[in-house]
Formats: C-alpha cells, structure tokens, sequence
C-alpha cells in the first residue's frame, strides 16, 4: 500500500458530495476525518451511464453488509464486477436502505429543505448532466444496519473513529459519486454532519493481484446486444406500432416424463415428499425433490445469486 | 409387488438442465437422474432413517 502513487486528495464538506472519474485501476479511499459519518456512493460506468451499481444483485451475491474482498455489481443485463472493496477498516456498510430524501424529511420531519442524500448526490451528478432521476440505490459506507425479528430494516450508531477508510477499487473506468449523507436528525452519522475525505491512489500490483477473477459470459450484455440500443430522450411513452414480442424461450412447453418407482422407492419419496405444500400431487412433489437435489448437489451459489468465481 | 408411476411435468428449459446434468455421466437417461435424485435426496432428509417398505 506504500507503494501506491495518490492521484488527488480532497475533502467533501457536510452536505455535499463530489463525482469522481475513477479510472480501471484506480482506487478510491472514502476516509473518516472525525469518525461516525456515513457517506452514501453511486457509481456508473464512465462511457454508459445506464450501466450503474445495482444494490439488489449486490446484496443478493454478498449480503447486507459489503466489506473486504466484495464486489459492486451493476445492473442486468450488464452484471459486471464494477468494483473491488479492497479494504476496510470497519466492515460495517449497507446495501439494505435507500438513499435519504427531501420527502423523508419533510414527511416524517417537517423540513421544508433539509440536507438529504438524494439531492446531494443529484448536484454532485449534475456536473456529468445527469438529472435527479439518474440518481441511483445507494451503497451507504460506515452504515449500521441490520434487520429485525418483523422483517423491518432499523439503523443505529455506528463506531468509526477517525482515519477509518474503505478502498474501492475500480474495475472498469466510472463516474464514483460519494456524498456526506445529510441524516442529523437520525443514528445514521451518530446525529452530527462531519466531513469525509476522499483519496485517489493508482493501485500497485499487489492490489491488483488480490482481486478474484469473476466469469464473463454471454448473458452479461452490453447495448451492442440489445434489440433497442437508443436511449429515450423524451419524457412521454408511446406504444411502437412496429413492436413484436421475441421472448426468449417461448412458448414454453411442458412434457410428461413417466417414471416408475418401485415400492421402495414410493416409500422413499412419501418419506420426504411435500405433501404440506402439493397435497394429492405426486408429480409436483417429485419435480420439487428433483430440481431441491439438484440445487443441494450443483448449485455453488446462494440460490438466486449467480456464481461469481470464474474457474 | 406393482410399481407406481409418476408422471413428471417438464419444460424445455427444465429438461436442458436434466440433459446437461446426464451429459456429465451423472446418470445415463432422465428417469435414471431422477431415481437417483430421489435415493440421495431421502438419504441427506430421511432424518429418521428408515421407511415403512424398506423395513
């Protein structure tokens, strides 16, 4: 880490927030200067914007709380690996809660104008033409969040103190867009607005050598595969007269496949079988068990989360 | 003894899977994979281990 080459320094005050072209390559170290601040990030590709950071893959692959040897996932269809969190001091962040808003404040609040993440990442996103509806679900660094018995995410304080940092490492070249989350009237930033700082590093081999290799595959698809490329650059929709439907895999077709169990193996499955859930249906209790094995034997991901190790 | 039989409902997309999963020796034809997938799965769940035919 010594060895690293700083690109710039900077220091974003409490109500702002400042985008950044981070290059392939580059690293971005989000640092407390006081401890106890949350900074909220958005990140899109810096050639395609419509290629941004997607919360939901990312916590679908790495759970509620990114840390250390994480990736930050874009959205489908693209589903590429846009950074590394090469480290952190902490290890306490969150991909469960949105971004803080104006209608938050005002709604629970009464605050005609108060400092909220949104509006703060807009400005900051302003100055690359984005617009406030460009704005994205937010990666909150140094966040303290967990979910409680009823399924309700809660926040509480956190404990960073100063000089504790995450390194974000990009992978592809993007706009990183971090900002001062504005929330002083919740535990989010221990109810006080401090500054944050901000560091581009040019990563070392070392660092670059510590990044796991993920899978590139056909279905990660980019806008030369799309059957409409263009952005929309008006605001209304309309129906296109020429549109025909060419969904993939369709019609889908089901065949009945026989198969005789021996009363052994009836015992077997009556042992098991769901019956709880398909009743008198056999063959939809059989399928289950299949496709349950399949995922118990094959499957070497969380199900619903793709396999991110690239053999 | 008579056998019972199951008449599996598959899609495409299910039966690709299936194929895939023969085609790395797993079981030589689909009614084959699933009897294994029966016998491995009651294995791993079959907590009590045991059934009222097989004794």
């Amino acid at each position: 880490m010594t060895d690293r080459q700083i690109v710039s320094e900077s220091v974003i005050e409490p109500g702002t927030g400042k985008a950044i072209e981070l290059l392939k390559g580059q690293i971005l170290r989000i640092e407390q200067v006081e401890g106890g601040q949350c900074a909220d990030f958005n990140c899109f590709n810096l050639h395609d914007y419509k290629e941004f950071m997607h919360c939901g893959r990312t916590r679908t692959v790495h759970g509620f709380h990114p840390t250390t040897g994480t990736f930050m996932w874009s959205a489908p269809p693209r589903e590429r690996a846009m950074l590394y969190i090469l480290e952190d001091t902490v290890g306490r962040n969150d991909v469960l809660f949105p971004r803080c808003s104006a209608y938050v404040y005002e709604a629970s609040y009464g605050f005609a104008v108060h400092t909220n993440c949104h509006d703060i990442q807009a400005e900051a996103q302003r100055e690359y033409g984005l617009t406030p509806d460009d704005v994205h679900d937010s990666f909150n660094l140094f966040m303290c969040t967990g979910v409680d018995d009823d399924g309700h995410a809660f926040m509480t304080r956190q404990t960073t103190k100063a000089g504790d940092y995450v390194d974000l490492l990009a992978l592809m070249d993007v706009l990183a867009v971090p900002n001062v989350c504005g929330a002083d009237v919740m535990k989010t930033s221990n109810f006080a607005l401090k500054p944050l700082k901000l560091t581009v590093f040019a990563a070392t081999e070392a660092d670059l050598a510590q990044v796991p290799k993920t899978p590139t595959l056909a279905s990660q698809r980019t806008p030369k595969d799309f059957r409409n490329p263009t952005i929309k650059t008006d605001r209304p929709l309309r129906r296109d007269p020429a549109y025909t439907p060419e969904f993939p895999n369709t019609p889908i077709v089901v065949t009945e496949l026989a198969v005789s169990l021996s009363p052994e193996e009836l015992a077997l499955f009556n042992a098991v079988k769901r019956g709880d859930i398909y009743g008198e249906d056999d063959a939809a209790a059989l399928r289950d068990l299949l496709f349950s094995w399949w995922e118990e034997r094959f499957l070497q991901a969380h199900a619903g989360a793709p396999a991110i190790e690239s053999k | 003894m008579t056998e019972t039989v199951v008449k599996l409902r598959l899609n495409q997309q299910q039966l690709e899977l299936l194929d895939r999963t023969i085609a790395q020796g797993i079981a030589p034809d689909r009614v084959a994979l699933v009897r294994l997938a029966l016998h491995e799965y009651a294995a791993a769940h079959n907590t009590e281990g045991k059934t009222e035919s097989a004794q």
